[in-house]
């Protein structure tokens, strides 16, 4: 049976800018918003959207990645026919190669979409933290009886000069596009979210790699010739939220919106829209009789004896008598000693911060930075990290890292 | 063939004692009653029976088993979707003569055929009233070592309250041992006795082909119960070796010690004691991670996530998706799954039910002996 449409997700970004969480896992597969990672949101977009067949390209160091994707049931995306697939790069008849751009990694797996033979494929970015309809997509799409969408977002005018930009008339019809120019014709920005007709993206997948100088990437070489020779490109406008997580403020700044629904828009409390993910299967949190909780987010399996106040304690997170955390973000496994202070930092998985220690600052005179704290590092007894440290190796008791 | 696994298959019988805890049965059995936050109490032993490498398990159900089949769906959260052996839910039989069985005999007895075809050398069997992380490989392993006919699992403590006050014939029977070198040389049904015993966790371990051979015999003589019609009588002849469990667990008993036992928990020592060991498999609620919001004051809580705490909480076992509203006041309570307190309310000592709403500014208290029960969907 042919599939309407089925989804590709890109998910082979290094996420180079967020280095001390991605040293050993893909981007995608960072933790996020207590129980999550990147990856669930666009997974969780398609199951609730009705796309059950969704193709996963992975590229750097793909194993926390796979294993979590694993046969895709979180997800309910364990099917008979279509279900979830993870896409690494392989070893052809003609020879093999890594994925050289985004559009490349498609065209390597032309052979994996004609498996189900659809009429329309979605081009998923794996790096976004974003509840989107995508049958609200697909159906601007047939209406504008487009051959290729692009979902956009208003962004302001003085920060449009940072994305791709589309200039759309008033039918929503593309007429240019402009990669970070310095003089914008448009706020509308790419989300990087394409729905293709399957044989016009075939097509040009096709030419794209037979084009010795193209650098076989969406953004640069597919849509611009797309414009070239006329084609129906339409912009769908998206006015949920979205966030690039690709940077540490960023990805920070998105985990504490999740402690503001009402305001920030990024609700993870949507029973109609659920947002799934692997489950840790601890027991239940426990608060002791000492322990002040405000305004924060709490999974299983935390043990909360110290302070915490408007922060995110992803599962089985432990933060010890008279410790304070606050504006925080600590994944799954952490251990916060007794005494230590935690503000305005993101700390990885599996950290174990000393007594007394002191990581990151609350921002004061201008000073904003967000402290980073890799997977596994155990910072010593009275260590203290500064605000703008990214620190991915253990440091000693008493040593300081700025 | 490589085995990695344990060469017993598992049998649970998960409406056994209902008759101790008629509240909370009501729209369910004893096996599917919620425990400790985010579990059911069926997810202890079937657990323990996974980890333990028993990877073929049966549950015996006589009836309101609805609740249970929704929870336990294919066994999928617990390993147990498998094409050989898995879970398997036994409803009860329709014959002629449709009868109910009273006694495990009976319930063993409509599973011949099927024990019969099985592969596994020994079989383990065990009620779902016990919240414990049981470790079955040493249960196994202690009982090839003895070299006995029938090994048993009892815990030294006083007989419960709950169970001793049931004095109507119907009420399910529980057991004590009297133990000589290791083999129960004596066994006191309902007992009355004051102090510690050795008192029964009704979890056994036997050869399938001696099973099966003692159900046909007990069902051609019309016995029902395994321990009163099996066990008791033959203490003489068959070797029935008794194991101690020393480590940590909840029985039910009442609606008292339910509400004890969940209280208990809220203790660290107690909540690592049943959970630091392998896993406890539930079903997945995919539900978001707990949310303390504004004024929330929480102290000595036991949360699952899903919640969103505006309001005070002390002393409480909070279900997955609890919502406790602004001003409200929750001191000493279980509230099982998607329990809703309304701004204002007040409870003090009360257990409530799935999905029981308390509305604005209602005032509830039970005490300390005596907790106040609210059923089911109810709206107080």
């Amino acid at each position: 049976m042919a599939k309407e449409m089925i989804a590709m997700l890109l998910a082979g970004g290094q996420g180079s800018r967020l280095y001390a969480l991605t040293q050993k896992l893909a981007k995608p597969a960072v933790p996020f918003g207590g129980k999550y990672r990147i990856i669930d949101f666009p997974l969780s977009n398609c199951v609730n959207s009705g796309i059950d067949t969704v193709g996963i390209l992975t590229q750097y160091q793909p194993l926390v990645l796979n294993e979590y994707i694993g046969n895709g049931q979180p997800w309910d995306l364990d099917r008979l026919h279509g279900g979830v697939h993870v896409l690494p790069p392989y070893q052809q008849a003609s020879g093999s190669d890594w994925y050289k751009g985004t559009a490349n990694a498609i065209y390597q797996n032309i052979s994996f979409i004609e498996r189900y033979n659809p009429q329309y494929v979605i081009i998923l970015s794996g790096d976004q933290i974003c509840k989107q309809d995508y049958s609200d997509f697909l159906r601007f799409h047939k209406e504008k009886g487009a051959e290729f969408s692009v979902a956009v977002m208003e962004v302001p005018w003085d920060e449009a000069s940072r994305f791709g930009l589309m200039v759309a008339d008033e039918n929503d019809k593309i007429t240019e596009f402009q990669e970070k120019p310095k003089n914008p014709k448009s706020n509308l920005a790419s989300m990087g979210i394409y729905i293709f007709n399957w044989d016009i993206l075939k097509k040009y997948l096709v030419e794209d790699e037979a084009d010795p100088n193209s650098e076989n990437d969406f953004g640069n070489n597919i849509i611009p010739n797309l414009l070239r020779d006329g084609r129906n490109m339409y912009a769908y406008h998206f006015s949920g939220y979205w966030k690039d997580v690709g940077t540490i403020s960023s990805l920070w700044e998105a985990n504490m919106e999740v402690l503001d629904p009402e305001h920030s828009g990024i609700n993870l409390f949507d029973e109609n829209w659920k947002i799934y993910s692997r489950n840790s299967g601890m027991t239940g949190h426990r608060i002791s009789s000492d322990a002040v909780v405000e305004n924060c987010m709490i999974t299983d399996g935390c043990r909360i004896s110290g302070t915490v106040k408007h922060s995110i304690l992803f599962a089985g997170v432990t933060v010890e008598p008279g410790a304070q955390v606050e504006d925080a973000v600590v994944m799954g496994g952490t251990t916060i000693k007794a005494g230590a202070v935690v503000k305005h930092c993101i700390v990885a998985e599996n950290v174990v911060i000393g007594e007394n220690a002191v990581v990151g600052a609350m921002p004061s005179d201008g000073e904003k930075g967000v402290a980073t704290i890799g997977s596994g590092v155990y910072v010593g007894d009275n260590a203290k990290i500064g605000p703008n440290a990214m620190v991915s190796s253990n440091v000693k008791g008493g040593e300081e890292q700025w | 063939m490589v085995n990695s696994n344990a060469d017993a298959l598992g049998i649970i019988f998960p409406n056994t004692y209902d008759s101790l805890v008629p509240e909370l049965v009501s729209e369910r059995l004893m096996a599917s009653i919620p425990f400790a936050g985010r579990y059911r109490m069926v997810d202890f032993i079937l657990s323990s029976m996974v980890n333990s490498g028993i990877g073929n398990i049966s549950l015996v159900v006589r009836k309101n088993y609805h609740s249970l089949m929704d929870h336990l769906g294919s066994g999928r959260e617990w390993d147990l979707t498998r094409k050989n052996g898995g879970l398997n839910i036994v409803p009860p039989f329709a014959q002629k003569n449709i009868k109910m069985y009273t006694g495990r005999v009976e319930a063993l007895a409509s599973i011949l055929t099927f024990l019969k075809s099985q592969k596994e050398k020994y079989v383990v069997m065990s009620d779902a009233n016990i919240a414990v992380n049981f470790d079955f490989k040493a249960f196994m392993d202690a009982h090839i070592k003895s070299g006995a006919d029938i090994t048993v699992a009892y815990s030294k403590d006083e007989i419960p309250a709950g169970v001793r006050k049931k004095d109507d014939v119907t009420a399910d029977m529980y057991f004590t041992f009297d133990i000589k070198d290791g083999r129960v040389v004596k066994m006191d049904i309902n007992s009355k006795e004051n102090g510690v015993k050795n008192l029964s966790m009704n979890i056994y371990i036997m050869e399938r082909e001696l099973l099966i051979k003692q159900i046909n015999t007990a069902y051609l003589h019309g016995h029902s119960y395994f321990e009163r019609d099996i066990l008791a009588t033959q203490l003489d002849t068959l070797n029935i070796q008794a194991f101690c469990h020393d480590g940590y667990l909840a029985r039910v008993c009442d609606l008292n010690s339910y509400f004890e036992e969940n209280m208990k928990l809220l203790d660290e020592a107690n909540l690592d004691a049943l959970f630091s060991g392998d896993s406890i498999y539930t079903k997945i609620r995919d539900d978001n991670p707990s949310r303390y919001i504004g004024n929330a004051k929480v102290k000595n809580v036991v949360a699952a996530d899903g919640c969103v705490i505006e309001g005070e909480a002390e002393n409480c076992m909070l279900f997955r998706g609890v919502k406790i509203g602004k001003g409200a006041k929750v001191k000493n309570c279980v509230l099982m799954q998607d329990t809703v307190v309304e701004d204002g309310a007040t409870l003090e000592y009360i257990i409530s039910d799935k999905n029981v709403t308390f509305t604005a500014n209602k005032e509830l208290k039970g005490s300390d002996s005596f907790p106040v029960y609210v059923s089911k969907h109810q709206t107080v």
